[in-house]
């Protein structure tokens, strides 16, 4: 072997392999409209991702997994949480988290409310490009403690079992719908959404409380009124809504989202939380 | 020194070295934003200190590439550069435009785009940096009319390197196109041209240090380039896990990534090989420390770590943990830190009024620190990622709560980066210590016969 030789492996390799990675290349673009539902990319989604570079972002958060590890990974966030929470959060972060029990902040980006939505629109759709179906778990952001928020696998008798409440369970803990990225069911651990440790107990308090005004007149009615139209009854708590008289900041889809077997699967469910 | 314009060199690694310094500031400021509550939270987050601490290792890295360049091309051409003027001129202009990018970070201009963050005319003045640079050398090779392997691997690994900044300056409205050709240039960089860099490097100094054949150590730096462009191309997919792109990818990455350290670990042989045939006899034992090193350590961070985690079905759980930082300084530390440092290291006593391997004890110390807190920072960026990954990803504890479970690593980040700084501190002070003088020795001893290509 001379260098002659060695030379034609050094240049003969690379174009070879050079040569692969454009064709590769070529075939990607074919697939990117596809996979990254590039008809979804509006003005706003467009806008947002400037709001999103122009704010430095990925130097602290990540996103598909890449950026920087101080801050949470967001390719999934508009899925765990709906744009009423993310508008919120993004207002004043600082009203979400405290330093002294996480020992670091999010600054406030000040962002106009324009901005907000446009980075939510991005986001949204960042959520929803197939990108081979990772995280293979949700990431969430905040869990309180480990036992009893996340619950671990739910169990497989549950997706095969004709049990509602053991259905219920399944889809409580399916990563799709996120329940459990923002509730957890242990008492006293607050996450995005109050703790539901008792929820049946507290349904049947709110039902009989006379300050009430929704339309379930049973424990069971009101579960399921908290999940298709969360901002009927607004519970108390400083970051569960907007404030008296205006929205939960919960997802309001979930009465879209689910089949009304599932709700119903849902609430059996909860009501056996006491 | 051989030819006067060698000393062109000095200047670019004295900036290099105080930008190397600077850098270490921006990374414990850093690290101690993820021990607590951070008092310059308004003034300064983590986002702005990160991107300055990248951007400035980018920065110096490749001026000291360019001030290598400057001390090799004029001894294996035999020739003055073409033009000095030229060569002072792009330094200006290069400091100024990294400096300004990295003050603007400071204010929050910023592109945004991970270690791309440079705002667009500063982009512009990057390539016109390049070409100036590139055509000064290409000037002088043609001058002299006669170039080694050795040079060529050096100045072709730079051209490459201005090339892939192109793609750079695109932007796309899709987010999954411009991640799909943001690792154009910076996988194609770092796993690719900024390789073939640092294998040119690594040739000339076993050369020169240890006296080997220049015929065989040139015939298997083409081995060790070609092994780096085979497997570094399409190890590209790596990078294209999870990120929006075709299926195929995943599989392409797994089998390439794999391939990646085998250039690596050929060069460790490589290094070994040079050394045992041709003896360690050569005074600046520190120089050859840091070039053996380059290569061992390549071969553990690069090389080893990258495989750590790049098989897909690992990588799935790792993607974005603090097992990729752990890979990144590891890696950057051992190609391109210590390669830097190394030629600096060779360069410094034909730059200075120090002579050959004189009082070289600082120098150890600054090579013993960096090495044994660059390895500590590993190992606690390591023990983080692990803990990390199975708490968050695999229990699912929230990050917000896993952060706080690996406070302790953190800690020990601080610490070992803290080692690791002073080994830098010590460096620059060696360095700084040795005064310039620029005498031509024409009765150096006589380069070894070089067969024009």
């Amino acid at each position: 072997m001379t260098k002659r030789h060695t030379r034609l492996f050094f240049i003969g390799g690379t174009l070879l392999f050079a040569a692969i990675f454009v064709g590769l290349t070529i075939d990607s673009h074919r697939q990117f409209g596809e996979l990254t539902n590039a008809d979804m990319i509006t003005e706003d989604v467009i806008e947002g991702k400037h709001v999103w570079h122009r704010n430095n972002c990925i130097n602290c958060h990540t996103l598909f997994g890449e950026g920087a590890y101080y801050a949470p990974d967001l390719t999934k966030i508009t899925q765990q949480r709906g744009a009423a929470y993310l508008t919120a959060f993004l207002r004043d972060p600082s009203q979400f988290y405290s330093e002294e029990v996480h020992r670091r902040l999010m600054p406030n980006p000040n962002l106009n409310d324009t901005e907000i939505a446009q980075v939510i629109a991005f986001l949204d759709w960042v959520a929803n490009v197939d990108n081979q179906g990772w995280p293979p778990r949700p990431i969430v952001v905040s869990s309180g403690a480990m036992a009893g928020s996340y619950g671990g696998d739910a169990p497989t008798a549950g997706t095969t079992s004709d049990d509602p409440v053991a259905r219920g369970e399944a889809l409580f803990r399916q990563p799709a719908l996120a329940c459990t990225a923002c509730h957890a069911i242990r008492p006293g651990v607050t996450l995005a959404g109050p703790s539901l440790a008792g929820m049946a107990m507290r349904a049947e308090e709110t039902v009989a409380d006379p300050s009430y005004t929704g339309s379930a007149t049973d424990a069971e009615g009101y579960i399921r009124e908290s999940i298709v139209s969360p901002s009927v009854h607004l519970v108390p708590g400083a970051n569960f809504s907007t404030g008296p008289g205006g929205i939960s900041l919960m997802p309001g889809d979930y009465g879209t989202r689910l089949e009304d077997e599932q709700i119903s699967q849902l609430v059996a469910y909860l009501a056996t939380l006491r | 020194m051989r030819y006067r314009t060698q000393s062109i060199s000095y200047w670019y690694f004295a900036i290099a070295v105080c930008l190397f310094g600077l850098q270490m500031v921006f990374g414990l400021l850093a690290v101690v934003k993820y021990l607590g509550p951070d008092p310059l939270i308004d003034l300064l987050p983590f986002d702005r200190v990160k991107a300055v601490h990248t951007n400035l290792l980018i920065v110096w890295v490749l001026t000291g590439f360019m001030g290598a360049t400057y001390f090799v091309v004029p001894e294996e051409s035999r020739t003055e550069i073409y033009s000095p003027k030229l060569a002072f001129w792009q330094l200006g202009l290069w400091v100024v435009a990294g400096l300004t990018a990295v003050i603007g970070y400071l204010f929050g201009w910023t592109e945004g785009n991970k270690l791309l963050e440079q705002p667009y005319i500063v982009k512009l003045a990057i390539v016109v940096v390049m070409l100036m640079f590139l055509f000064n050398i290409l000037m002088t090779i043609r001058k002299a009319g006669r170039w080694t392997t050795t040079e060529a691997v050096l100045v072709a690994g730079l051209g490459l390197a201005a090339l892939l900044y192109l793609p750079a300056l695109i932007s796309y409205d899709n987010y999954t196109i411009s991640i799909f050709y943001r690792w154009w240039t910076i996988h194609l960089w770092v796993e690719g041209v900024w390789e073939m860099i640092q294998a040119g490097l690594l040739a000339y100094l076993l050369i020169r240090l240890s006296g080997a054949d220049r015929e065989v150590m040139e015939k298997w730096l083409y081995v060790i380039v070609g092994l780096v462009f085979i497997a570094g191309i399409l190890g590209t997919a790596h990078h294209y896990y999870w990120v929006g792109v075709p299926r195929y990818w995943l599989p392409i990455g797994g089998i390439f990534s794999a391939l990646e350290p085998l250039a690596l670990f050929v060069m460790v042989a490589y290094a070994y090989t040079a050394m045992r045939r041709s003896g360690m006899s050569h005074p600046n034992s520190l120089a050859l420390h840091w070039t053996i090193g380059s290569a061992v350590f390549t071969a553990f961070g690069a090389g080893l770590l990258g495989l750590a985690h790049t098989w897909p079905a690992v990588n799935k759980w790792t993607h974005g943990t603090m097992i990729t930082p752990m890979h990144g300084h590891s890696a950057f530390f051992g190609a391109y830190v210590m390669i830097n440092l190394a030629i600096m290291t060779f360069a410094l006593p034909a730059l200075t009024e120090h002579r050959e391997g004189e009082d070289q004890r600082l120098g150890f110390a600054a090579f013993w620190l960096m090495v044994g807190g660059m390895f500590g920072m590993t190992l606690a960026f390591g023990t983080a990622g692990i803990t990390q990954t199975y708490l968050e990803r695999i229990m699912g504890l929230g990050y917000m709560e896993t952060q706080l479970k690996i406070q302790v690593h953190m800690l020990m980040l601080t610490v070992t980066g803290i080692l690791f700084t002073i080994g830098v501190a010590l460096f620059i002070y060696d360095f700084f210590r040795k005064r310039p003088t620029f005498t031509v020795h024409t009765d150096a001893p006589a380069a070894e016969e070089v067969q024009p290509v």
